[in-house]
């Protein structure tokens, strides 16, 4: 079965390519990459006036399952997931139970193998039920297939056990990602402290609780020489550590989410449980911050986050919502509209974050066009006017801060080992 | 714009932050002639015959609550009191399920009090009865920003440029925010005082000056309203002790020389005397504290008036 994808504007951040030609898929790996290709009995998929890059990779998911349904599962987020153009997503081990043994890692990946519409990778705990207490069985799940371990969802308070933590997973040339925020000094707030809070009332969580973690985390990584990953970057203070480290040659690498890159605090003042989320929505001046530090490189990838959770969880009073909501098929859009469409950053630069950058930190062999390489592919127009309606997502979580928000760029197509698994927003698997 | 346009006919009354000056004024203007009502022999007026208020508090409330029951009762109303403990709350009710609930019955207007912030807003786009906000979390009170501002009218003739302290806990008071709105908006320089763990961060934005020191604010102040200490704020670690609280924050008639001779002194009520004010000065002659008890009863009525009836003029709507 070939595929042969026509005269699209291929971009390959990994290559410095960015130039219109033609990719040839066989057997699942591309075969060519390059001008007038032709392929007999070959599919042909006319990408013409539309962009061809590496398959989209979210290094940041919430899948729920097992244990969280009624949130999401396998099947329904990797849907989300194809329809948002991402091909590989690695999923957050805080599920019930917990993610950390090699036996659930198989798990994840034999139903993701059966169920899923894109491929799934596992992110193991850090520590056995993510209790912060006694290191999890790191090498036995990163022989299982699991490409990182994380606490997520919870800082890892104890200095010690991330120092072993850190130790430990190097021996696996596996990288540990911190979920970075002091819990003591985030206390109980809803929403970012500052002007905004204060007037609304509601408890807010300082952006120093972050900043004190991030510090703590880069020391830790710095004295044991372990690969450190900051998840979800959300303060212009992360964002100066991270960058500092990186110049003194530390291992560290950083993400930030869509909505930390685009959306300020100023949106709770509608109390809209969607935009309850941790870390929480920043104001101005972070936002800015975290612009220029993807821009500069000291932000390595963007990854969503994406956290659904059931309608009931979400349908009550701010301070009673779950923190979280769904990104895998607003993620695009979004970051297309507010970067790319605004003039600060290339596409290339885009797709970088959004495949080669996740790729190199996860240690992935997909994230590049090349031939032989598995032919993991996202078509976009970055063009495409549309807008978010989260009733007809693929998601089971229906609350998002972007839901009618008219955005401008969107995957038409996602191929997954060379199989077209979206197109045209509709998913076929 | 002239001010016969003004109406809050069918208008939720969330907050101050949402409200006009012209229809705070219209407010007030209304209030004085309800508070003639309230001194009459007979109370009851037929306006609101036929209507039918639903007090629905999930806090508890002796003030609050009866200063709207009495307001509607006076007005010839219907008023039911919903308590969250004798509800359905307990049984795990979700608070939008408790408003279709209650919208179900035909009630013209729901007054809620309820502990989390924006709650009011969320009953508003649940429920299509009036939803007027008698205290969500720390976020806004506003018939007690009403009453406070008509207290001051009352005793100094305007609102504009006075000096106002508003002195204690502003973290997690809604009395200050919407007093803060409210003030600001009738031309008012408001100035905050308190321990700084109790002071909201970069809340000065707004437009309000802030003080470390109880004796800056109190500097030529007109007003000085006091808020509420709550005990357990202590036990957060908020400050240290109850006896340094009252020592270095506390009102009493020594630090109120400080503000105007003929300065105001307000209190939300209840108070904790001995602890944010002293017992000489909540009961002397500065006191507007009972006052404003009967003026919320007055604000309250014409805010239920205003809302059902959109006029301006008692008489006329009879």
């Amino acid at each position: 079965m070939k595929l042969l994808i026509k005269s699209g504007r291929i971009i390959n951040p990994a290559t410095n390519t960015d130039e219109i030609g033609d990719v040839l898929i066989d057997q699942g790996r591309i075969s060519a990459i390059g001008g007038q290709l032709t392929a007999e009995g070959a599919e042909i998929l006319d990408a013409t006036g539309l962009v061809v890059t590496p398959g989209l990779i979210d290094m940041h998911v919430h899948l729920r399952e097992p244990g969280l349904e009624a949130k999401e599962d396998i099947a329904s987020g990797t849907r989300a997931a194809a329809a948002g153009g991402f091909t590989t997503v690695a999923c957050m081990p805080n599920t019930r139970p917990i993610i950390d043994n090699s036996i659930l890692v198989a798990g994840i990946q034999q139903r993701a193998h059966h169920e899923g519409a894109v491929r799934v990778k596992v992110i193991g705990a850090l520590s056995k039920g993510q209790e912060g207490k006694e290191l999890a069985e790191i090498g036995d799940m990163v022989e299982a297939g699991a490409v990182a371990v994380s606490d997520d969802g919870h800082y890892v308070a104890n200095a010690k056990l991330l120092r072993t933590g850190l130790e430990y997973a190097s021996i696996f040339d596996c990288p540990v990602i911190s979920h970075a925020e002091d819990e003591e000094l985030a206390g109980e707030g809803y929403m970012h402290e500052g002007a905004v809070s204060a007037m609304l009332g509601l408890k807010g969580r300082p952006a120093v609780a972050e900043d004190v973690a991030v510090a703590r985390d880069i020391l830790l990584a710095e004295y044991t020489g372990g690969a450190l990953h900051i998840a979800h970057v959300s303060t212009a203070g992360a964002v100066e550590l991270i960058r500092q480290a990186k110049k003194r040659g530390v291992r560290v690498t950083a993400e930030a989410t869509p909505h930390h890159l685009t959306l300020t605090d100023e949106e709770v003042k509608s109390f809209n449980t969607a935009t309850k989320v941790n870390p929480p929505l920043r104001s101005a001046d972070h936002v800015e911050a975290l612009v220029a530090g993807l821009k500069d490189g000291t932000l390595d990838a963007i990854a969503t986050d994406h956290a659904p959770h059931a309608f009931e969880e979400k349908d009550v009073e701010f301070r009673y919502a779950a923190n979280g909501f769904p990104g895998l098929e607003t993620a695009l859009g979004v970051v297309l509209t507010a970067l790319y469409h605004t003039g600060r950053f290339s596409l290339s630069e885009l797709v970088g974050k959004l495949t080669l950058g996740p790729a190199r930190i996860l240690g992935l062999d997909t994230g590049s066009l090349e031939v032989g390489a598995l032919a993991d592919i996202t078509v976009l127009d970055p063009d495409k006017v549309w807008t978010v309606n989260m009733k007809e997502s693929y998601t089971r979580g229906k609350h998002s801060p972007f839901d009618g928000r008219e955005l401008k760029g969107k995957a038409v197509a996602t191929i997954v080992a060379g199989r077209i698994v979206m197109k045209n927003g509709e998913v076929t698997i | 714009m002239s001010k016969g346009i003004v109406t809050l006919k069918n208008r939720d009354i969330l907050g101050l932050e949402t409200m006009a000056a012209a229809e705070m004024e219209l407010v007030l203007d209304t209030a004085r002639e309800m508070k003639n009502i309230i001194d009459r022999d007979i109370k009851k007026v037929p306006t609101l015959r036929g209507k039918s208020i639903v007090n629905l508090f999930f806090e508890n409330s002796t003030r609050t609550r009866t200063s709207f029951e009495l307001a509607g009762k006076y007005l010839g109303a219907d008023v039911v009191n919903i308590s969250a403990s004798g509800s359905s709350v307990s049984k795990g009710e979700s608070l939008r399920d408790t408003l279709l609930t209650v919208e179900a019955m035909g009630v013209d207007i729901i007054v809620m009090r309820h502990e989390a912030e924006g709650s009011a807003k969320f009953a508003s786009e649940a429920v299509s009865p009036v939803i007027i906000n008698a205290g969500d979390g720390a976020h806004e009170h506003p018939t007690q920003g009403l009453l406070d501002m008509f207290t001051i009218r009352q005793h100094k003739g305007r609102l504009e440029d006075l000096k106002v302290a508003i002195i204690g806990d502003i973290l997690h008071s809604r009395v200050a925010r919407s007093n803060i709105w409210g003030l600001l908006k009738m031309g008012a320089q408001v100035h905050l005082a308190g321990p700084q763990t109790l002071l909201p961060r970069d809340i000065a934005q707004v437009g309000v000056t802030v003080h470390k020191r109880v004796e800056d604010a109190l500097e030529g102040a007109d007003v000085v309203n006091v808020l509420r200490i709550q005990k357990e704020r202590q036990q957060k670690g908020l400050f240290p002790s109850a006896r340094e609280y009252a020592r270095i924050f506390g009102i009493n008639a020594h630090r109120l020389t400080l503000a105007q001779p003929d300065a105001l002194l307000m209190h939300p009520g209840p108070m904790n005397r001995g602890l944010e004010i002293s017992p000489e000065v909540a009961y002397s002659g500065q006191s507007a504290i009972q006052e404003q008890v009967k003026n919320g009863l007055a604000i309250r009525m014409a805010l239920l008036f205003l809302v059902l009836m959109g006029g301006k003029n008692l008489e006329a709507s009879n």
